[in-house]
């Protein structure tokens, strides 16, 4: 290997020109997973320029009640005469701080059990995966409707509850991964050398879980979206807000369907879709570029061809 | 012999984790800061006699310790207390609700498992074609789509074709031999079902596609190649026989997805399940119901995992303590 | 015609950007009876020829030439093809076998299996086969029943070759059937196979990378480079004659106890194949390369009737290949003794007194009940040793043995239970926490894989920078500076060359020795390195060693080498001690052990070493007496596969009795005997 060609240009861009390159490689590799990149960075542009696109007032009627799609209401209007289409643009702010704000609550906690109990091992472990374990098993969208009722309905208890519910699974990947990366020779080498816990979990451990990590996050970003569309359609959301789910919910309260009119339901739906198709498109194509062992198959449809060599007689057939 | 050692831990790990739950029950509803005894304003109808009614329901004159054993030993006796709402037993009121969500729930979790393993077999047996993409495709998609939203859209788009309300024609009650009765019954379960079919199906598939991905690129599968036994039989008999073990593995956690999705489709199509019972009692408020649904749901999931132990015992020979 | 005859095979796989072209043209003849080894390093092509000539290639895969078995060609029929004559006229057993089986089918089933779809025996008739074909490769038929991860990695082997032979296959392919076994469960299977060649007449072929296991149970020999086979002949005369430059640079390499031979790597690494290769392949590498060989590729030329070789000197007589001189180190030193035979004796730097390792074992759950106590396993028992500053000592042992964890006590990172460590005359026990961590710098560990031992997100650099600035040795400036030192030390030069670079830029045998320089920067008085080499390709191991063996000369550092390979551990160390289950069996100075090995178990250790030249002795006591289970046996704890052991060896564990200068035992037999023994 000819190694001396890029040294020069990896030692300009730091520690982060291997992971750049990395995601890079991966995005090139699967166009599923910069179609996903693409609609989320489209999606959270579009939500933060929401305000300013937005035609109509969310809180003033401005048509007929479920007037149907015309050129003054693009996508209609609701039970209140509000304008759909603005709904939809600004309802995506919610469930979108919901998702990153929940997530993070769920990787920071997910992230430090998973890091303690699979870096240390032993009691640590077997008390922070008991944990885990419990929460595991008590089905998640139950546990979050009796906290959320008993806490009252608000973004900031919704953000919580799904938080607190979420970071199971990422423990519980971090745990695994933390362990293979803890058995490897070089983070014992650090360790017999006298390197602190502190500086091993951070400078040998972090780095080789971090891809991980960030493929967790966005899968994590999906599930949240889902929870918090979930919690606002059974009424435990913020009463006040706009959000994906809370159109759902009124638009089955006030028996959308009944008036036929699909399109109080059919936009919000799309955008939830949307947003967890570009998560799952993301996180997984990040999580196969990890796992070596997709990259592999002894049961291919395919088989492996005969070529003829031109000009080279003996042997070829 | 270890490998017992395994079905005794599970055992242990099961009757704990109840033990858990009960007792997580007891506290998030009396002793915690927020809860409703501790907060009685937030209840809505919070009248004096009201109060005292629910400082009767649960003990609250007693102390913790002495209102846990109470709790403990009612539980024990299968009393869940009285519903706010309706003054019937809790307990009755969700045995009807479970008899209604079980047959619908099975049914749908049943024909999706079904039809999910088979394209995700067909998915990784003709990986990377054009069949592969579309129902992966499709299958994504399936997986990222809100059940109330598939579930109202199939009102919209199917109301003039099958009731989209309630377990049964409320004329029909009674008064009807066997047959029409189940036929009614089935036809008012058609969509509910559809609903939770469609929820399960995708996520079912990109497991069991996913698990055979992995699988097919095991060493053994090598070894099965070179002995010359055919495709069909190298997909049944190693690739999807060793993939049981992910899949069981993964469906089990997707329990708690099944159960999401019934609640937001019985809230849909007002199925006077277990779902709605909860969906009520969070919008009346009615505590003592929360706490005995939260209760039997949490606890029938426990069992399911253990069940999914067992299978997972039956199906790895390697699985010890 | 031939019962198996490959012309011109040829391998291409595609790449994103271009194609590697793996194989570049192999033929091979075998006839019944034949065991032929086709030996190569890795990415010389020899797996993915027995893949293509199986038909197992990927679909980015293309093959070119033609394979005939038994005059039917093979290659015509493609994948499909195949199914007429895959496992029932040719079948395979593949490396690694605890992969290679079916973890959640039986043993039996497996066997059986091939059987059952290709229709050639049914019914009772089958389980009777699976029965004898168990006897056969010798497994008790209680295997049947069993999951693989029940079986000890050889008896997982022979449920692999039970299973090729279910349907009388008439060619065997072995592909590095030994690898990650033991030397003396390898030398059972080799033998096995060398056996079932001969019942069955079979035709035989025996991947792998050890020259040795090749030249000692085959009996042709094909040696791949670049693709290609560059040598091939009956193994006598490859062995006493080989005539390709490669060759013979291949078996310098190798150490060999029969001879004192010096060894040494060859330099360079082998040519990319996803490039066009233009003339010989070797040139690059090659001492004896001229004009000709730059520009046209040699081809594969008769020398006698059965050997032939593939370079333009034909069969001319070559001069013997040039050692290499490696860190200033005259060339012809390597192999003389070391400072054990001084007329005075320094004092020891690494002194360990009756240490004791035990590691809490499981306990299930009925014996819990029971109230029984959590069973222990003493990995090390009751070992003392000496080094001397300057001395390599070579700790031999088979998996199991405690080797390992001897390392790892020594080093400071597992704490022994009793006894006594002392680095430089100062005990560990009596050192406070800040002089035990100075007193660890002392001692350095050297890791068995360095694809492993190093950070992948690290530079060499920071590698290198790493223990000192933890340990605050010296500033920036300094710490670069001894950086560089012990880069030009372990051959790294020019040093900048190599700062720069993560470990995935560097070969196999560039990481070891940065590996090494990582240890030395801590300037330590004893290097324990933990099976150096047994990761790395034969040809660059004597480098790997030499940079150790340069140090205790250069720096007088003590080495204490952990080795399964008694060749090895003859040729570089002064002194040998052989472990088993914790003990420490035998030990004396180098030679004096191999010469005369006292101990049977050492006895047995060389009889399973394969060597070059010699075809392999019978093994003198059961080689696979000990499964996965641990429990140590009463009195002597070899007694049980011990072919000599006296009755007496049940009840008494022996004592250590002195031999011969410096030659220790813990065997009865020497007294028995009537040797002049002293019991010390």
């Amino acid at each position: 290997m000819s190694a001396a060609a890029p040294v020069g240009k990896s030692l300009r861009l730091g520690g982060l020109a291997r992971p750049l390159r990395r995601t890079a490689s991966v995005l090139r590799a699967r166009p599923a997973a910069a179609v996903g990149l693409a609609v989320l960075v489209v999606i959270v542009l579009v939500s933060l320029a929401a305000p300013l696109l937005a035609p109509y007032s969310t809180d003033i009627a401005s048509g007929q009640v479920y007037a149907p799609p015309s050129a003054h209401h693009w996508l209609g209007t609701d039970d209140g005469g509000i304008d759909v289409l603005s709904l939809v643009l600004i309802g995506g702010r919610v469930s979108l701080i919901v998702g990153a704000a929940a997530t993070a609550v769920a990787i920071g906690v997910g992230g430090t059990v998973g890091l303690l109990s699979g870096y240390f091992g032993g009691w640590v472990d077997m008390v922070l995966m008991r944990i885990t374990d419990y929460f595991l098993v008590v089905p998640d969208l139950v546990l979050m409707i009796v906290v959320a009722t008993l806490w009252g309905p608000s973004l900031t208890h919704v953000i919580l509850v799904i938080g607190l519910l979420l970071w199971t699974s990422t423990a519980r990947i971090v745990r695994a991964e933390v362990q293979s990366v803890r058995s490897r020779v070089y983070v014992r080498r650090a360790r017999t050398i006298g390197v602190g816990h502190l500086a091993v979990i951070w400078r040998h451990v972090l780095p080789q879980i971090a891809p991980l990590l960030i493929a967790n996050t966005v899968l994590s970003v999906a599930t949240a979206i889902f929870d918090e569309t979930s919690l606002d359609f059974l009424g435990l959301g913020d009463p006040n807000g706009v959000s994906w789910g809370i159109i759902l919910e009124h638009a089955n309260d006030r028996t959308a369907a009944a008036y036929g009119a699909w399109w109080a339901v059919v936009p919000a739906g799309l955008c939830i879709a949307a947003v967890i198709v570009a998560c799952y498109l993301l996180g997984q194509a990040l999580e196969d570029a990890l796992n070596p062992r997709l990259k592999v198959s002894h049961f291919s449809i395919r088989s492996w061809r005969l070529r003829t060599l031109v000009g080279r007689g003996k042997g070829a057939i | 012999m270890i490998r017992s050692g395994y079905l005794l831990k599970r055992t242990a790990f099961m009757v704990i984790t109840i033990y858990v739950v009960i007792t997580l029950n007891f506290f998030m509803f009396r002793i915690l800061p927020g809860s409703v005894v501790t907060n009685l304003a937030r209840v809505p109808q919070s009248t004096p006699a009201f109060r005292e009614h629910l400082t009767q329901e649960f003990g609250l004159d007693e102390s913790p310790w002495t209102q846990y054993v109470d709790y403990l030993r009612e539980l024990a006796h299968g009393n869940l207390g009285v519903s706010f709402a309706n003054q019937q037993p809790v307990a009755s009121n969700l045995r009807s609700a479970l008899a209604n969500t079980l047959p619908v729930v099975t049914l749908a979790t049943v024909l999706s498992l079904v039809l999910g393993v088979a394209t995700g077999v067909l998915s990784a047996w003709r990986r990377g074609t054009k069949l592969d993409q579309v129902s992966t495709n499709a299958a994504i998609v399936l997986y990222s789509l809100p059940t109330q939203w598939i579930a109202l859209i199939l009102v919209i788009a199917l109301s003039k074709y099958l009731p989209t309300a309630g377990t049964s024609d409320p004329f029909l009650i009674g008064h009807q031999p066997f047959w029409p009765n189940l036929e009614d019954h089935l036809i008012h379960m058609a969509l509910p079902c559809l609903t939770l079919v469609l929820t399960l199906y995708g996520g079912n598939t990109l497991i069991v596609r996913s698990a055979l991905l992995e699988t097919l690129g095991e060493d053994y599968m090598l070894t099965a190649r070179a002995k010359g036994i055919g495709r069909g039989r190298m997909m049944r008999s190693h690739a999807l026989r060793n993939a049981m073990l992910p899949i069981t593995t993964l469906v089990t956690l997707s329990l708690g997805t099944i159960v999401a999705g019934a609640i937001l489709m019985e809230v849909v199509f007002s199925w006077p399940g277990i779902g709605s019972a909860l969906y009520r009692a969070v919008q009346e408020r009615d505590y003592p119901m929360l706490q005995g649904g939260f209760l039997v749901v949490t606890v029938s999931i426990i069992v399911f995992n253990f069940i999914a132990d067992l299978l997972y015992f039956k199906l790895d020979p390697r699985v010890s303590e | 015609m031939a019962l198996l005859e490959v012309s011109g095979l040829e391998v291409f796989f595609d790449l994103p950007d271009g194609e590697l072209h793996a194989v570049q043209g192999v033929d091979l003849t075998l006839e019944p009876h034949d065991r032929l080894g086709l030996v190569g390093e890795s990415g010389s092509g020899k797996t993915t020829t027995v893949l293509g000539l199986m038909g197992l290639l990927p679909p980015t895969a293309s093959v070119a030439g033609s394979v005939r078995l038994d005059g039917r060609e093979l290659l015509v029929g493609g994948e499909q093809g195949a199914d007429s004559w895959r496992w029932k006229s040719m079948a395979t057993v593949f490396q690694g076998a605890m992969n290679a089986l079916n973890p959640v089918r039986t043993v039996g089933w497996q066997i059986a299996e091939p059987m059952r779809v290709h229709g050639t025996a049914s019914g009772t008739a089958r389980q009777a086969r699976v029965r004898d074909l168990l006897g056969l490769v010798g497994l008790p038929r209680a295997v049947e029943h069993s999951y693989p991860h029940e079986l000890s990695g050889g008896m997982r082997q022979r449920a692999a070759i039970a299973m090729a032979l279910a349907c009388e296959p008439k060619v065997l392919l072995a592909d590095e059937p030994t690898t990650a076994l033991d030397v003396v469960v390898q030398a059972g299977i080799l033998e096995l196979l060398a056996k079932l060649t001969d019942e069955l007449s079979l035709a035989l072929v025996l991947v792998t990378h050890d020259l040795a296991a090749a030249a000692s149970s085959c009996t042709r020999m094909a040696v791949m480079y670049a693709g290609r086979v560059v040598e091939s002949g009956p193994v006598e005369e490859i062995g006493t004659a080989p005539a390709h430059p490669y060759t013979r640079r291949l078996f310098a390499s190798v150490p060999d106890p029969a001879d004192d031979r010096p060894v040494a790597s060859i330099p360079g690494a082998p040519p990319r194949l996803d490039r066009p290769i233009v003339g010989c392949p070797f040139a690059p590498r090659c001492d004896v390369a001229f004009d000709r060989c730059q520009d046209e590729r040699p081809e594969l030329l008769d020398l006698t009737a059965t050997h032939s070789s593939a370079c333009h000197h034909g069969a001319e007589s070559l001069p013997p290949p040039a050692p290499v001189a490696h860190l200033g180190v005259p060339a012809g030193a390597l192999a003389d003794g070391g400072l054990s035979g001084g007329s005075q004796t320094p004092a020891p730097v690494l002194e360990l007194a009756d240490i004791e390792v035990a590691f809490p074992g499981r306990r299930s759950w009925t014996d819990l009940l029971r109230g029984r106590p959590r069973p222990e396993v003493r990995a090390v028992d009751d070992v003392s040793l000496r080094v001397l500053p300057g001395e390599m000592l070579a700790v031999v042992g088979e998996s199991g043995s405690g080797k390992t964890t001897m390392a790892h006590t020594i080093v400071g990172n597992v704490e022994p239970r009793a006894g006594e460590v002392a680095v430089a005359g100062h005990d560990r026990r009596t050192m406070t926490r800040r002089e035990r961590q100075q007193a660890r710098q002392q001692v350095q560990l050297v890791y068995q894989d360095p694809y492993e031992s190093l950070d992948p997100r690290m530079r060499v650099r920071a590698i290198l920078d790493e223990p000192m600035r933890v340990s605050g040795v010296g500033g920036r400036a300094r710490r670069a500076e001894v950086a560089d030192q012990a880069l030009r030390q372990v051959g790294l030069t020019p040093p900048e060359l190599f700062l720069g670079r993560y470990p995935h830029e560097l070969s196999g045998g560039q990481r070891q020795r940065v590996a090494i320089a990582a240890a030395l920067v801590m300037d330590p008085s004893v290097v324990v390195a933990d099976e150096p080499v047994s990761m790395l390709d034969v040809s660059i191991r004597a480098d790997v060693l030499d940079v150790l063996d340069g140090l205790r000369r250069s720096r007088s550092v003590a080495v204490v080498m952990i080795t399964h390979d008694l060749s090895t551990a003859a040729h570089y160390a002064d002194r040998i001690a052989v472990m088993y289950l914790g003990r420490i069996v035998e030990t004396g100075p180098a030679r004096e052990v191999l010469s005369n090995p006292q101990h049977p178990y050492t006895q047995a250790l060389m009889a399973a070493a394969p060597t070059l030249g010699r075809t392999p002795r019978p093994l003198p006591f059961a080689a696979e007496g000990m499964g996965a289970d641990a429990r140590v046996p009463s009195g002597c704890r070899f007694h049980p596969r011990c072919a000599v052991a006296l009755p007496s060896c049940r009840e008494h564990d022996p004592e250590a009795v002195t031999v011969g200068p410096g030659h220790e035992v813990s065997c009865v037999l020497p007294l028995a005997q009537g040797s002049e023994v002293t019991v010390s």
